[in-house]
């Protein structure tokens, strides 16, 4: 007797727990892409200024990023892009192994850029080219990071009054600066 | 057993039903984890492409779709520096920048932006895979400080991205009575400077950028006879030729209307100023000219297969010092007679120790992989430099730091580098570029002078040039053809 209250008491709540699946509201696939969780991550279009091929202008050359929050990686991450030059026409403007080290950016927007030694020592060319490394350095920080008004360069944590004798960075830059 | 049987029986179908869905769950799980690239803007990614002149702002080609001018959502999204999400079952884009949301749906006239709806003359539209939507929808967005503003060229045919020193637009001409007013519309209208009062190379300069159409000509009786725009340091100048009767000339900056006006006027009027600082007419009094050869000692320069720049600056200085003595009764001084390093302030030292009326640096340039060719001057640009910025507040008394006293000779640096660039282009050794950056070897420098790359070591065609046997020669007449332009000032 026991046994059969038992396997009566199982069968009700088997029947109930399919009702419940099969009554509950359906969840469906807009209201998964809906959640929260799913729209945290959003992408964007980093734009990036390398040489063209003549040399004698910069050229935009769009990329899809993922968004970062954390500004350092925001800031590396555009020069790591920048490091790697064009995917299609144009010249790259930073010498091989660039990385950034640190990175500061005050109150007043002015960015601390300190890059490895890669970025002076590696450098060769004329003033063309020292004017193409920093003016795309600088237009794309300006370009893709709003809170940053002018940027200091340095290299290895010291100061660099020139990259290859023509131009001086030994202060602040914006893209005013550099036309 | 027959309860049994029905409890297994009951409990096979409630496992199988409750699988069943779980496999649908599993079927959809991709679609609701980590979000994919927006698919129908992916094949705008990584292929545009624009030649970016000077430091113009950033634009986006329009397309005509019906005679309405359209822009990619991609590219509307970039120029507003905003952040993407995709909902694809919705068919829907939200753009987010800053605290501002806007909200497209594909093939809906309505477009959400922040709290309030703006109906669109058409509809969101998917064009090969990528989103497109009216130009118009720029002017339906926010005016705050953080949001970028857009800007329609319809001259150019783009939407830009106005920058924060604001635009300048072409200026409407009108002439009555005696004058000729020039009304520019601009955004800073307290930004605006006089660069340069000749009347052959009259230059006014504005901090904003230059968007629209200069005027194709002049009305009659018009004392402005042609207008350009010039390169320059941030912003955007303008050159005009003033007619030799204008008597003198009135600025007025009108910030509130948002518009700068010049007046030129033929006879005496109030609060008229005089043309013409830019020094007495005729020859200039060229006692010493500076010839700085770059680079040095260690410091080789530009190397190309066998051709190395310190030297060749060098053997150019003394040609070119012969050749100016021979054309003229002036003495030159080299910063370096042999091969040795100087520090820039040993350079700027000798130059102003000999008291030079000019300085040129020369250079040869070098742009490794590149295809470019040809001469480049850097001289000091005229205004809203850093040095500018650094002494807002001060007053009526602007300091200028000894390091950048050739700002002091902005305008007659300009004028000798576009007499030598000049020069080069005559003798069909250019083309030639002109940048108005301080050059490092300029600081301190008490002089006019520039930074010349005299033609490019990476190009076959200006090397070969350089190093055939009256490479140097050529060029060293042709530079001092470009000094004695500058010596008679016509």
């Amino acid at each position: 007797m026991p046994r059969r209250v038992f396997l009566f008491a199982l069968l009700v709540a088997g029947l109930a727990w399919i009702t419940w699946l099969a009554t509950r509201p359906p969840q469906t696939l807009e209201g998964r892409n809906l959640k929260p969780d799913s729209m945290s991550t959003g992408f964007k279009s980093a734009r990036l200024y390398f040489a063209s091929s003549s040399g004698e202008s910069l050229m935009i050359e769009t990329r899809e990023q993922l968004e970062s929050q954390n500004f350092h990686d925001r800031v590396a991450a555009l020069v790591a892009e920048l490091e790697q030059g064009p995917e299609a026409r144009g010249l790259r403007t930073l010498p091989r192994g660039t990385t950034v080290l640190h990175v500061y950016i005050d109150d007043r927007g002015l960015l601390t850029l300190d890059l490895s030694r890669p970025f002076r020592d590696g450098f060769r060319g004329g003033s063309a080219a020292e004017y193409l490394a920093i003016a795309s350095l600088t237009r794309t920080l300006a370009a893709n990071l709003p809170e940053v008004k002018r940027v200091m360069l340095v290299c290895g944590g010291q100061p660099i009054p020139t990259l290859g004798g023509h131009l001086p960075i030994d202060r602040p830059m914006d893209v005013t600066d550099l036309p | 057993m027959k309860p049994l049987r029905l409890v297994t029986a009951l409990a096979a179908v409630a496992i199988g039903f409750a699988l069943a869905r779980g496999q649908d769950e599993r079927a959809v799980a991709p679609l609701v984890t980590p979000p994919a690239p927006p698919a129908p803007l992916a094949s705008n990614v990584s292929d545009w492409r624009t030649l970016v002149g000077g430091a113009g702002p950033e634009t986006v080609p329009v397309l005509d779709r019906e005679g309405l001018p359209w822009v990619a959502v991609a590219d509307f999204a970039r120029l507003l520096d905003a952040t993407k999400f995709w909902r694809g079952d919705l068919r829907k884009l939200e753009l987010r920048a800053r605290n501002h949301r806007v909200l497209l749906t594909v093939e809906d006239p309505f477009v959400v932006v922040d709290d309030h709806t703006v109906r669109l003359d058409a509809p969101v539209r998917s064009e090969n895979g990528e989103l497109i939507v009216p130009v118009a929808l720029a002017d339906s967005l926010p005016r705050d400080s953080t949001l970028a503003r857009l800007y329609y060229d319809a001259s150019r045919h783009v939407v830009l991205r106005v920058p924060p020193v604001g635009l300048v637009t072409g200026p409407r001409i009108a002439v009555e009575g005696g004058g000729t007013r020039l009304v520019f519309p601009v955004d800073r209208a307290d930004e605006v400077v006089i660069a340069s009062r000749d009347r052959a190379h009259f230059r006014i300069r504005f901090s904003g950028f230059y968007a629209g159409e200069l005027p194709a000509g002049f009305p009659d009786g018009s004392l402005a006879r042609a207008i350009r725009p010039i390169a320059t340091a941030g912003g955007s100048a303008f050159e005009i030729e003033v007619a030799p009767e204008a008597s003198g000339f009135r600025l007025v900056s009108d910030v509130t209307g948002h518009r700068v006006t010049l007046t030129f006027e033929r006879g005496p009027a109030a609060g008229l100023e005089p043309f013409a600082p830019e020094g007495p007419a005729g020859p200039r009094n060229l006692r010493v000219i500076v010839l700085d050869p770059g680079h040095g000692g260690a410091d080789t320069g530009v190397t190309v297969e066998g051709a190395v720049e310190k030297d060749l600056t060098l053997q150019l200085a003394r040609i070119l010092k012969g050749e100016i003595e021979r054309r003229m009764r002036t003495r030159v001084v080299l910063t370096r007679e042999d091969d040795r390093e100087l520090s820039e302030d040993e350079r700027a030292e000798r130059a102003n120790r000999a008291h030079a009326d000019l300085v040129i640096s020369l250079h040869f340039d070098g742009l490794p992989g590149g295809r470019a060719h040809g001469a480049t001057a850097y001289c000091p640009p005229a205004t809203f430099g850093s040095t500018q910025r650094e002494s807002e507040g001060q007053g009526m008394i602007a300091l200028l730091p000894w390091r950048d006293v050739a700002l002091r000779h902005a305008v007659a640096a300009r004028e000798l580098s576009e007499d030598l660039l000049s020069a080069l282009e005559l003798r069909a050794q250019g083309p030639a570029r002109l940048r108005e950056i301080l050059p490092y070897p300029l600081l301190g420098v008490n002089a006019p002078g520039l930074l010349l790359e005299c033609a490019t070591l990476t190009s076959d065609v200006d090397r070969r040039r350089i190093l055939e046997p009256r490479g140097l020669s050529d060029l060293a007449a042709t530079l001092a053809d470009g000094i004695s332009a500058y010596q008679r000032n016509l």
